[in-house]
């Protein structure tokens, strides 16, 4: 298979998943776009797989590799850091004296928000990996032109 | 780590396509190579010079000026 083949195969799944996203809402059955999210990208690894002209070689797999070194780099600090608070938060750490735990000052995020604020850093981590790799595949030759 | 592969290209009348082909890489990791952007695994290297039938010393001049993958 040709790699412009298998790029048509990747929107048109990408855009089956969407559709799916959408009756998902509509039905009210997450389940629906989880198993349909697993198969669409079970599709997508088992194409890759056929394609004969994309080359992976060692300068890609390096970029690869010093993009998700730094990428849990900087992540699991800030992630960590959050959560800590959070926890914090939650747990509801009595405070002594007495007057004290009650003048204590409200929470400042409910539990449900932190999660939240939680899962956005995770989707927010696949643009600091994307920022990380074209920062990579800049310093690795990838950007540069020759006269050939 | 400098090395003369653009040389050895066109004493050999290749264009970087048909050695990134040969020796199975991409041509950009060629380019990037010659460029002294991307500093060759060792296992390349001596991918680069068997093609050419020489020794590894006449295409890669080491330079310890040159910064090392522990380094970046």
């Amino acid at each position: 298979m040709k790699k412009n083949t298998f790029y048509l195969i990747f929107g048109c799944i990408a855009l089956a998943l969407l559709s799916i996203f959408w009756y998902s809402i509509e039905l009210h059955t997450p389940p629906l776009i989880e198993i349909a999210f697993v198969v669409g990208i079970v599709l997508v690894y088992l194409a890759k797989r056929k394609v004969t002209d994309l080359i992976h070689d060692e300068r890609d797999m390096k970029i690869t590799e010093q993009a998700t070194i730094r990428t849990m780099q900087v992540f699991w600090v800030v992630f960590c850091a959050f959560s800590i608070g959070a926890v914090m938060e939650i747990l509801h750490i009595p405070e002594f004296p007495r007057e004290a735990f009650l003048m204590r000052s409200p929470v400042l995020l409910p539990p449900r928000m932190m999660g939240y604020i939680q899962l956005a850093l995770l989707c927010l981590m696949i643009f600091l990996y994307v920022g990380f790799r074209i920062y990579y595949a800049k310093k690795y030759g990838d950007f540069e032109t020759d006269e050939e | 780590m400098k090395n003369k592969i653009k040389v050895f290209r066109a004493m050999h009348d290749l264009t970087q396509e048909h050695l990134a082909q040969s020796i199975g890489v991409n041509r950009q990791t060629i380019l990037a190579i010659e460029k002294e952007k991307y500093i060759p695994s060792l296992d390349l290297a001596f991918k680069i010079s068997r093609y050419f039938k020489v020794n590894i010393e006449e295409v890669f001049i080491f330079d310890e000026k040159t910064p090392t993958i522990m380094d970046s």
